[in-house]
């Protein structure tokens, strides 16, 4: 599975949206997703990636605007630090 | 002074969600007080208690449920259903409005399943949500922030008694014209390991019945051994008479006065002399005498130090006719909802006031020579008109709240 459709899932989940309402280039803010939903959000992208995102949510909601730019995003820390077990 | 209407009550109860459905069950008796299906790391010693079925899913989308506690949902639940029943009171200068919440412990289950995290499991990663669900004034809080209600907002923590505060403080508030409209109550939610693994250990909870544990709180009997805690909570739309009047509003009833002291003796031990004087002040308040009160919720825990001591300041604050004005417990049934208590109390007596009908105290089996009050024992009592109901709560700290209403 693609780190989109993993976070697609995850937001499916945590948001109760429907599948076809996460589109790459969906907004975060058409979702609801303000600075303080911002933080559950990295908190689960932490649990389900396995990855430490350092960088502030509020820092994070302003920079990436789209579900594809927050994908892309994961995908970096993935790389930058990839699963220890 | 301004007099106060209440147009609304919301019920979140054991004995059911909705004020009708609570008030019902009352009036047949019917207790909320069973075995619990407690998540436990250890068995407990105390296996009972009275909760509420409850599902969140029903009430909230799964996003928000995440942001509130338990005790917060019951809240917001509670406080809708008023508010729907006073067709419109929020309607109008938002500013001009307050929410006033009693709460003992605010966020219980929050707090507990984060210890449990930390020191039970060991891990570090606590809900990014947990200072927000756990604060004390969350459920307050909630309430303003879902109806825009933009005036004062403000928590009450004394223990049994935080409830009856908030109510008595909202009714001060519109009665001075600081606020025309007000949702007053208390919520609860305080049914966790540790929460009732502490209780136990202040030796005060009830033994379990061992033919019925439903029976197990059994206030002014001389069989009881403690109280059983509950959860839940109830809300009241406190408004402006003449406002309530000029909006064709339907009155329930009439927040007629409010009454509170202090023990000042003992951090558990209460005193008849302040409990009584609580009383009084709540009749001045209400310039009401004893003749005119037909029925007292009484605070009545179930607890060896509560009923003998409300008994003699029940002597006290009626004099004469102590013997005549029927007084029940109610927390037989619904159990002790710590900081919700005075609220769904004052819900049950609203419904006696309303409906004439006198909710029983329950499981009053073997009376005691100390509890000689007609404590409509063990069956639900209809009765004629009546002008006035008192409704108790006494906490430990020493706080006594008493709360005077009138019929409409």
């Amino acid at each position: 599975m693609s780190t989109l459709e993993r976070l697609r899932a995850l937001l499916q989940r945590e948001l109760e949206v429907s599948a076809e309402s996460l589109r790459p280039g969906t907004t975060l803010e058409s979702l609801g997703i303000d600075s303080l939903r911002m933080i559950e959000i990295v908190f689960t992208i932490e649990d389900e990636f396995k990855v430490a995102v350092r960088a502030e949510p509020a820092e994070l909601r302003e920079r990436l605007k789209t579900l594809g730019d927050l994908a892309a995003y994961i995908d970096e820390l993935v790389r930058a630090a990839p699963a220890a077990s | 002074m301004r007099r106060v209407a209440v147009t609304g009550i919301g019920v979140v109860s054991p004995l059911g969600v909705g004020a009708e459905a609570f008030f019902e069950a009352l009036a047949a008796g019917r207790s909320g007080i069973r075995v619990l299906a407690i998540d436990a790391p250890r068995p407990l010693a105390t296996r009972i208690g009275a909760a509420v079925d409850f599902n969140a899913g029903e009430h909230f989308p799964a996003p928000k449920a995440r942001m509130l506690d338990r005790v917060s949902q019951f809240a917001l639940v509670a406080a809708a259903e008023a508010i729907a029943q006073s067709q419109g009171a929020l309607h109008g200068d938002q500013a001009r409005m307050g929410v006033f919440v009693g709460t003992g412990m605010g966020g219980a289950q929050t707090t507990d399943e984060s210890y449990r995290t930390l020191y039970e499991s060991g891990s570090d990663r606590l809900k990014p949500f947990s200072v927000l669900l756990a604060m004390a004034n969350a459920p307050c809080a909630w309430i303003a922030l879902e109806h825009g209600i933009a005036g004062p907002s403000l928590s009450y923590s004394c223990a049994c008694a935080s409830s009856a505060v908030a109510i008595g403080e909202a009714f001060r508030s519109i009665a001075r014209g600081d606020c025309d409209v007000a949702i007053a109550g208390g919520a609860e939610a305080p049914l966790t390991f540790g929460t009732i693994r502490a209780w136990e250990a202040l030796r005060t909870l009830a033994a379990e019945d061992p033919h019925d544990p439903s029976a197990s709180c059994k206030p002014f009997s001389k069989d009881r051994s403690g109280l059983v805690l509950g959860e839940g909570a109830a809300m009241f739309v406190l408004e402006d008479r003449d406002r309530a009047a000029a909006r064709g509003a339907t009155i329930l009833a009439e927040v007629a006065g409010y009454g509170i002291c202090t023990d000042a003796t003992h951090i558990t031990r209460p005193t008849a002399e302040a409990q009584s004087r609580a009383m009084r002040l709540a009749m001045e308040d209400a310039r009401l005498s004893p003749a005119q009160v037909g029925y007292v919720n009484a605070h009545g825990t179930g607890t060896e130090a509560n009923d003998g001591v409300e008994t003699a300041a029940l002597h006290a604050a009626l004099a004469d006719r102590a013997k005549d004005v029927p007084v029940s417990s109610t927390k037989s049934m619904h159990g002790h909802l710590l900081g919700a208590a005075g609220a769904l109390e004052f819900a049950a007596a609203l419904q006696a006031l309303r409906k004439q009908v006198l909710p029983p105290t329950m499981h009053l089996a073997q009376p005691d020579p100390a509890c000689d009050l007609d404590y409509v024992a063990n069956a639900a009592r209809r009765v004629p008109a009546f002008e006035a109901v008192l409704s108790n709560s006494f906490a430990f700290g020493g706080t006594d709240a008493v709360i005077a209403a009138r019929a409409a």
